[in-house]
């Protein structure tokens, strides 16, 4: 869907033949405003079931240490899973922007018309493939390769840069670098679009006034679409880590699900979107950890909603091509 | 490699050959970064063919009619509850998020006064970003534990269905609010209502986008496994009633993941399922493909 070409929000409706029997607008308007309940109701019942007493003292704490028949012993901080989710999410933020501008830049600039609209097709084909598929392919396929090639070579090559030397993971092949990799290709299909959109939608003057100068296409792209594209870009990258922040299944089945800071890239790790993802079937028995678990969804809800917001409010124009990618096919 | 666009040349019309110097430089510069470009798509065709490849290579030894029709039954058997689950799940879940989203979007797009319409976008967008694994939570207090329910198919296709909704909405006002502004001021000047401009002019223009939302809805809503893990919970029969719980393809998956190799069928069940939810997430996606590409067709006088 061209949604990028979409012109702005719509001016309010002159009130040309307003009628009885607009029934539309009966309906519709408490549903249009579901969305905004929805939100409020989620974060409320969050609010609720976490009983709003554990926030303070040892709350962002790194520690985690749970005594299944022992609440008042078991303590724990939700620090090592904030930053077990920045660190993860950070990284694949990184590379997914890079390779995103330059699959971007490559589409719009560079590619003839089929070769662009083919390689668009299978970008979003990657954003249709579910997330637990990538999550069995990254332990079953690319564990192996990671965990006895690629991690032993970047620690010789680079072991002297902070996060590539230390310790490999002791659970198998699983870490955050694994997790990283998946993030990484598990939202480029996400923030490709949005920035080809973003890119796309530079006015033609401003691209022909520097290709009259002069300007190599590199040139125009760079000092030209790129700058005055850069709000949509920041918006998409902003996006992309909201993405990227919320993915529960498939970090969990490769980042190794060990509730501790990482020691290196390689050492297994938690997120706090993955610890709540496959610990809620033991807490059903243990009551003081539910409400941990709901404290961590609590503070990924602020997290997430946050990002979001930023991200909007860098883009005024529609966001509407985040939701579509993969559905459409076309450029 | 030729221009995107069918302006001037590379920097127009100046000659890699002949030029020299400093302009020569840029030229060269130009040309290698253009390539250099494209090996970013390696990073993520790779990715995309090999997950096609050893899924398909996993699942497809293993693969019977028996996996579509029987029940699993210890490590074995076949997935039969879980794909009647899946359809079961999607199917409540794109009846209530079609629901709100297209009749939201109508209004969002046509009634709604400014500010209004300003605050239901935002909230839409932010609905799209609460991570499925909150909004998985939300559902198991809500539909699970507080209404007395249980796992139930009903709680899980309702959470999914929330989970949808946000892409559905969207997909159908910006389809609408990009209808050419000629097709509402003539339906108007010719007596119809809004509502039915809406309706008989607005809606059939817009539909190849708005079932693009809702196929690609679908598509994430099939894949995704936070939402329902704890709202449908998992069963190996097949579904009985609507206030059962419910297996499904995602979370067969994700029960069926991590076993030592001794219960190496439970694995092979879990790439079964991969294999199949590709299968249905890559048919969504043509489908949506022909149907709009008919309708565009259709319709391409309009945007002219």
């Amino acid at each position: 869907m061209p949604a990028g070409e979409a012109p702005a929000a719509p001016a309010a409706s002159p009130p040309v033949a307003r009628a009885r029997t607009d029934r539309w607008a009966w309906v519709g308007s408490p549903l249009a405003l579901l969305p905004l309940l929805l939100v409020a109701t989620v974060a409320i019942v969050l609010l609720v079931a976490s009983g709003l007493h554990n926030f303070g003292g040892s709350f962002w704490s790194t520690r985690y240490n749970f005594l299944p028949g022992d609440p008042a012993g078991s303590s724990w901080g939700i620090g090592a899973f904030v930053a077990g989710t920045a660190i993860t999410a950070g990284l694949a933020l990184v590379l997914a922007t890079a390779l995103s501008l330059a699959l971007s830049i490559s589409i719009v600039v560079y590619l003839p018309s089929l070769p662009s609209r083919v390689l668009t097709i299978l970008t979003n084909l990657l954003a249709g493939i579910p997330s637990v598929v990538y999550g069995i392919w990254g332990f079953v396929v690319l564990a192996p390769y990671f965990g006895f090639t690629l991690e032993p070579g970047l620690r010789d090559v680079l072991g002297w840069l902070p996060g590539f030397g230390g310790p490999a993971s002791e659970i198998g092949p699983y870490g955050i670098l694994l997790a990283v990799f998946i993030l990484t290709i598990m939202i480029i299909p996400l923030t490709t679009a949005l920035m080809r959109d973003a890119l796309r939608s530079v006015p033609h003057d401003l691209i022909d006034a520097g290709l009259a100068l002069g300007a190599t296409r590199w040139e125009v792209a760079r000092r030209v679409r790129m700058r005055t594209a850069r709000l949509g870009i920041g918006s998409a990258i902003l996006l992309g880590f909201g993405r990227a922040v919320g993915e529960s299944v498939a970090v969990a089945m490769v980042i190794g699900a060990v509730p501790r800071l990482p020691l290196s890239l390689y050492s297994a790790s938690t997120s706090q979107a993955s610890f709540i993802f496959y610990q809620l079937d033991s807490a059903f028995f243990y009551p003081f950890l539910l409400r941990f678990l709901v404290e961590i969804a609590l503070v990924l809800l602020a997290i997430a909603l946050i990002v979001n917001l930023a991200a909007q409010r860098l883009t005024r124009t529609e966001i509407a091509t985040a939701t579509t990618v993969g559905g459409a096919g076309g450029p | 490699m030729a221009l995107a666009s069918g302006v001037a040349g590379p920097a127009n019309g100046a000659d890699l050959l002949t030029s020299t110097g400093r302009l020569r430089r840029r030229l060269v510069f130009d040309r290698v970064i253009g390539w250099a470009l494209l090996a970013a798509f390696l990073v993520v065709l790779f990715p995309l063919f090999d997950m096609l490849y050893w899924v398909s290579a996993k699942a497809l030894p293993t693969l019977t009619w028996g996996t579509l029709t029987q029940n699993q039954v210890g490590t074995g058997g076949g997935l039969y509850p879980m794909i009647v689950g899946t359809f079961v799940l999607i199917g409540i879940a794109t009846a209530i998020s079609t629901a709100i989203g297209v009749v939201a979007g109508f209004y969002t797009s046509e009634y709604a006064p400014a500010p209004v319409a300003r605050v239901a976008r935002i909230a839409g967008n932010l609905l799209a970003g609460v991570p499925a694994i909150v909004l998985g939570y939300f559902g198991y207090f809500l539909l699970v534990i507080y209404t007395g329910w249980g796992f139930t198919a009903l709680a899980g296709g309702i959470t999914l269905g929330i989970f949808m909704t946000p892409y559905i909405y969207r997909t159908t006002d910006v389809a609408l609010t990009n209808v050419p502004p000629a097709q509402r001021e003539a339906a108007l000047a010719m007596g119809s209502r809004r509502g039915q401009y809406l309706v008989r002019v607005a809606f059939p223009i817009a539909i190849p986008t708005i079932l693009t939302g809702i196929f690609f809805a679908m598509a994430l809503g099939l894949g995704e496994a936070a939402p329902i893990l704890y709202t449908a919970g998992f069963s190996s029969t097949p579904i009985t009633s609507l206030m059962s719980p419910t297996g499904s393809l995602a979370v067969a998956i994700w029960q069926f993941y991590d076993f030592p190799s001794t219960y190496g069928s439970f694995l092979a069940l879990a790439f079964q399922a991969a294999f199949l939810s590709i299968v249905i997430v890559l048919v969504l996606n043509v489908a949506v493909q022909l149907l709009s590409d008919r309708y565009r067709r259709r319709l391409r006088g309009l945007y002219q």
